[in-house]
């Protein structure tokens, strides 16, 4: 759908000559050392995060390196199942049979940790009920196979919080 | 601190459309060249000691531009240096050509950002620029169509959606107070010559009735696809004095990176909890603003250019480089404080909502605050301005830069 007033403009003096970059023929290494550990933990239905001794940040999922003290975090700690969503969004996509009910992107902060992943929610989930802080708890695949699906989705809980939210936007 | 005072004496621009066939890339490059040095007085290309120049060249596919288009940027016989990184590329071409005069060893020094958007797909470039952080999401059991569906709200304005979610819910803004920006910005666009999206008679239902893109953003608040150059030229304090009416003094200069934002590298989490914190533009504001010797940003700068492809960015970055105090940006929108003829105004040449040649970008900011302290600028405002703030913001949504300019020279006590 055009926006008014908007012109465009015809050029005619140039050729165009065609080309191609083809990215799948990069190849990319990353070190498994620490994702082998958390993937194994998954597996077995443990949640873990990887904490650097020197400032106590946690990292969910594992990172090799911690940004602000440059240590190699190498202490491993259990997480609780429940997390909270750090920022949401919801994607429109182009060849999306139903724009009505577009799908929720969620950002979420694991309890305990100080980073935030991508995940799903309940794929019923209305994104317009979801609000940033919304707590969560992360629901189990049937079978776990040590991968990250294993969680396979996230799965919103009681707030015992929310109607002090609620006064706080009406004062 | 600088050991020679640099000054900008000449900004160009080449016209900027979404598809420049008329030209190609280094013609493109030229035509900004050849505009700012028709600007420059006396100054000849005989006379640039080092040409520094940029872009994202996996955003256009044309691999290392630099090494063809040496004539067209008047770089023969003279040193070349190239700067990229990411959205910020021109803010840090420009902040390298005030460090070629500042350190003494250059004296005159033309700066060069460009892009050719039409030339490639910008999305197949993002997604080579995030390789390190999403290809190794299905390696490890991340099915494609999760990926798909997670990731596929694009780079850029995936992670502005993230920004204006936490914007909103903290300053309680809403999606007219976005339409607004927009309005305004492409209302200023209309009257400076070489935007992209010139639309005099927009309004905000106009915005609200186009589609979602990603919630809350829709199809009329998002920055086009351009392709455009800017080009700028830096001299010392005693050359400038020589040839310009007004020569612009850069006061401060700074740029600060910060972690990535939402997926961190190698599938890790990401320490942006909250992407609207931009603790990053806090800090490289600060050490910008205390080079320069400002000490009430919101009082001492007449006007500033901020980077905000998306309406809610614009909000959020007034809000975080000082110039407003927190959550109080949108009311400061709608009371005109930052309209053309306001008492600050903000992105009077359109902003980048509506013109965005990515690599150019980062250094039309400083360059249209430098063209409106020198009086020459496309949409010039009507008040006086005497000290500006040119920002820029990429990268991995984690760059910033920063540059303060004045018409009067860095305090020699300092």
């Amino acid at each position: 759908m055009p926006l008014p007033d908007y012109e465009k403009k015809s050029y005619k003096r140039t050729r165009t000559m065609h080309g191609n970059w083809y990215l799948a023929s990069y190849r990319y290494k990353f070190n498994l050392s620490r994702t082998k550990v958390f993937l194994k933990g998954l597996a077995k239905g443990h949640i873990l995060g990887l904490k650097c001794r020197s400032c106590n940040t946690v990292s969910f999922p594992p990172r090799l390196i911690c940004g602000r003290c440059l240590v190699k975090p190498d202490q491993w700690v259990r997480l609780p199942e429940t997390a909270s969503v750090s920022t949401f969004s919801a994607n429109y996509d182009a060849d999306d049979k139903n724009r009505e009910r577009p799908y929720p992107i969620v950002a979420v902060q694991q309890d305990g940790t100080d980073t935030v992943w991508v995940h799903n929610l309940t794929d019923k989930f209305d994104f317009h009920d979801v609000y940033v802080g919304m707590p969560l708890k992360a629901v189990w695949a049937e079978e776990r196979k040590g991968i990250w699906m294993d969680i396979d989705h996230y799965e919103p809980i009681e707030d015992p919080a929310i109607e002090l939210n609620k006064k706080e936007e009406e004062m | 601190m600088a050991k020679v005072q640099p000054a900008i004496i000449s900004c160009g621009f080449c016209e900027h459309a979404s598809k420049r066939s008329d030209v190609n890339m280094a013609e493109l490059v030229n035509e900004a060249v050849e505009d700012c040095l028709k600007k420059a007085g006396s100054i000849e290309w005989k006379d640039i000691d080092c040409v520094i120049n940029g872009n994202m060249p996996a955003f256009e596919g044309a691999n290392m531009p630099e090494l063809w288009m040496t004539d067209h940027m008047a770089a023969k016989n003279k040193p070349l240096l190239r700067v990229t990184t990411g959205g910020t590329t021109g803010g840090s071409v420009c902040i390298a050509g005030y460090y070629a005069v500042a350190s003494g060893l250059y004296d005159t020094v033309l700066a060069v950002a460009f892009e050719q958007q039409s030339c490639g797909n910008t999305t197949v470039g993002l997604s080579s620029v995030a390789l390190g952080e999403i290809s190794i999401f299905p390696a490890l059991g991340y099915d494609y169509d999760r990926l798909k569906r997670n990731l596929g709200a694009g780079a850029a304005i995936g992670i502005a959606s993230y920004q204006a979610m936490n914007y909103m819910r903290r300053s309680k803004a809403t999606e007219e107070d976005l339409a607004r920006v927009v309005v305004q910005n492409r209302r200023n666009a209309a009257k400076n010559w070489w935007t992209h999206l010139k639309m005099p008679t927009i309004t905000i239902d106009d915005v609200l009735d186009t589609p979602y893109i990603s919630y809350p953003l829709r199809f009329g608040m998002v920055c086009p696809a351009s392709d455009g150059a800017c080009a700028m030229l830096f001299t010392t304090e005693e050359k400038a004095k020589q040839i310009a009416d007004i020569p612009v003094y850069v006061n401060g200069v700074a740029s600060y990176s910060n972690e990535t934002a939402i997926v961190g590298i190698d599938c890790a989490g990401a320490g942006q909890v909250d992407p609207c914190e931009q603790l990053g533009a806090v800090k490289s504001a600060e050490i910008a603003y205390g080079q320069a010797g400002i000490s009430f940003p919101n009082k001492e700068i007449d006007y500033a250019e901020v980077y905000s492809p998306f309406p809610n960015q614009e909000l959020m970055w007034v809000e975080r480089v000082g110039l407003f105090e927190e959550n109080k940006a949108p009311e400061a929108y709608r009371n005109g404080v930052s309209a053309f003829n306001g008492e600050l105004p903000i992105n009077c040449s359109g902003g980048v909502n509506s013109t965005n040649a990515i690599g150019a970008s980062a250094m039309e900011r400083p360059a249209e605050a430098a063209l409106q302290i020198m009086g020459k600028a496309g949409n010039q405002v009507p008040k006086t301005v005497h000290t500006a703030l040119g920002h820029g913001w990429g990268g991995a949504i984690n760059f910033i830069t920063h540059v303060v300019m004045s018409d009067e020279p860095q305090r020699k006590w300092r």
